[in-house]
């Protein structure tokens, strides 16, 4: 059974990459934001996949084998981290859309050559 | 006697940084509080440097919880070495900036970045655990984030993005990296992993290798290395120029030392009769020559794009890209040649120390050219000795010690880079150094010809008189430039002891600190 879902999520993970690196590179910068976005939510998930999955929940006397609570701790700082960066990249992404009239990057860096 | 003290720079600046925050709406107060802080920094770093010299090594374990477990702050030479240098440039470039920057800048956000960029370094110079060095970089980035958009120019906001997307791609392979390294070591502790690495076998650690790998190309990124410059000289020519003095003085140096640390004192740790695919030997021995690749062409196209820059900080923007290439490239051969581990950890730590100088010094000189011309157009300068001899003095005595002129710091760096690429053998290294000297005279004359000699230009004819005070902190980076120079026995002494970490003694004295001890 675990082992099944550790096969989905492995296929879960290589979609997600692809997916998030496919958007990073576009020229459309609100698409470059939801692939950086992808990207580190992939990279949660696949933190989550390191602890295990199997088990049950962290807590002392619940009895059986639990999952490691450490990377729970770990995504837990990374999802707070990862929401204010992408609040700040949004923010820059609108303001660099008022100084340059468009989020197109051609046309950006176009217009600063 | 306690080891709280090792906590005491983080926290100096977080409450500094915090209060600048609420003293925000009386400036007077606020811009002395700021100050009172960073020098409170500097004494709390001395203190401590003062703690761990010659070659101690102190451990604080956050909230009590034993190493493994919690996480461990760790001062020992190579972090005494990294917050020595940011102490000395931290102040220097505050009070600059106080006179720098228009006051409505300094009171919504500068202070409190400038000293959230102290609390990112100062932790990722501490800590012991790999995670926790993440969060730290972040705290680094996000101060740093706010300080390149800090204009919110045409230029800046699309500096700033530009920067902010590559380093959130950068975070997130970071975090693949370490949770990899979680996965496979069971362990977070920088001291327990090294641990773990020396007694595993070579099959268990395979896959440390490739994660190891990954976490270097994130390094390389902070650090500004070749392939991953490009954000560099956009957000220096976009920040206000203290703020770039701070990044290239210190931010860049974050990813060099975690370049050191968790590459000298984890991986190297790896048992010696690792073999993978084509490379038999030391798992460490893959550093040698990816190292160098980066430090190679750093220093190459660093040099070579700084020739024909159109501007001040453009130019040296660019000599960043390539003196951060002369600081890896003792490490590269030092990961190739295992007897060199300290003499090559010591030469980049010198290296560093003199980029940390005179790096900066060039930046607030070009703030004040800036601010006293409207301009840093090489083209439209020209004659700026005749107009202000102090200044082009100062800039003198920094770009002499970019060249490596003695009795400058920059001549030691440059000394001991040549001395470990020789002793190592390395012919190529060696050579790639001698080229990258020679772009380094010729660009830096390039920029004294065209901006500090000549003909006196309308511009600079007609230009207002440099700020007394600004002017005093850029001698003052000048004095520390001649005074690392002409003292230099000292400043070797904690260089070496640094470096004597990547070494199998010192690790075992750094791993018995940490995981031996506790709270004291």
């Amino acid at each position: 059974m675990t082992g099944d879902a550790e096969v989905v999520l492995a296929l879960a993970l290589g979609v997600l990459f692809a997916a998030g690196t496919f958007l990073v590179l576009r020229r459309d910068l609100v698409r470059v934001v939801f692939g950086v976005l992808v990207l580190s939510q992939a990279t949660n998930v696949y933190l989550i996949t390191m602890g295990g999955i199997g088990g049950v929940a962290p807590i002392l006397g619940h009895g059986g084998e639990t999952t490691d609570p450490l990377v729970q701790a770990l995504v837990l700082t990374a999802v707070v981290i990862g929401f204010a960066t992408t609040a700040l990249l949004l923010v820059l992404v609108y303001r660099t859309y008022q100084e340059h009239g468009s989020i197109d990057l051609d046309d950006i860096q176009g217009a600063v050559r | 006697m306690t080891t709280t003290l090792v906590v005491a720079p983080v926290l100096v600046a977080l409450v500094t940084s915090i209060t600048c925050i609420f003293v925000r709406f009386n400036p007077r107060v606020q811009r002395a509080c700021s100050i009172v802080g960073v020098v409170g920094y500097s004494a709390a770093v001395f203190a401590l440097l003062a703690r761990v010299w010659p070659a101690d090594t102190l451990a604080y374990q956050v909230g009590n919880w034993p190493a493994p477990y919690g996480i461990t702050l760790v001062a020992d030479p190579l972090s005494g070495f990294m917050l020595a240098l940011t102490a000395v440039v931290a102040p220097l470039t505050l009070v600059y900036s106080v006179r720098h920057l228009k006051p409505p800048g300094q009171r919504v956000s500068y202070h409190t970045l400038f000293h959230f960029l102290l609390v990112g370094a100062t932790g990722a110079f501490l800590t012991g655990d790999l995670f926790n060095l993440f969060v730290w970089f972040e705290v680094t980035l996000i101060a740093s984030y706010g300080l390149v958009a800090f204009y919110s120019d045409s230029d800046g906001t699309l500096a700033a993005t530009r920067y902010v997307v590559l380093n959130l791609v950068g975070s997130s392979l970071m975090l693949l990296a370490v949770g990899g390294l979680y996965g496979v070591t069971g362990t977070l502790n920088m001291a327990d992993m090294a641990r773990w690495l020396a007694a595993a076998s070579p099959a268990e650690a395979t896959p440390v290798l490739g994660l190891s790998l990954l976490l270097l190309a994130v390094f390389g990124l902070k650090a500004g290395l070749v392939p991953f410059q490009w954000w560099v000289p956009s957000a220096y020519a976009a920040a206000p120029a203290p703020a770039a003095a701070m990044l290239a003085g210190v931010a860049k140096k974050v990813g060099v030392y975690a370049i050191i640390r968790v590459g000298f004192v984890v991986f190297a740790a790896a048992d010696p009769t690792f073999t993978f695919g084509g490379l038999a030997g030391d798992l460490f021995a893959a550093y040698g020559p990816v190292l160098f690749a980066l430090a190679g062409a750093s220093i190459l196209v660093g040099g070579l794009a700084a020739l024909d820059r159109p501007t001040f900080e453009e130019t040296l923007a660019y000599s960043s890209i390539g003196q951060v290439g002369f600081i890896v490239l003792p490490l590269a051969v030092a990961a190739a040649v295992p007897t060199l581990r300290t003499a090559g950890v010591a030469a980049a730590l010198v290296y560093a120390l003199n980029h940390a100088l005179a790096k900066p010094l060039l930046f607030l000189v070009g703030g004040i050219v800036e601010d006293a011309t409207g301009t840093t157009e090489l083209d439209v300068l020209g004659g700026l000795a005749g107009r202000s001899p102090t200044l082009a003095g100062v800039f003198l005595v920094g770009a002499l010690s970019l060249v490596g002129i003695p009795p400058l710091a920059g001549f030691f760096g440059k000394l001991l880079v040549f001395r470990t690429a020789a002793l190592g053998d390395a012919a190529v290294a060696l050579g790639v150094a001698v080229l990258g000297a020679v772009l380094t005279i010729a660009y830096v004359s390039r920029t004294w010809n065209r901006a500090f000699w000549g003909e006196r230009t309308d511009v600079v004819a007609s230009m207002t008189a440099p700020d007394p005070v600004r002017l005093a902190v850029v001698v003052a980076f000048a004095g520390c430039i001649v005074a690392v120079g002409v003292g230099f026995a000292p400043v070797y002494g904690l260089a070496e002891a640094a470096g004597h970490v990547a070494t199998g003694a010192g690790r075992d004295a750094y791993i018995r600190a940490v995981l031996g001890g506790g709270v004291a």
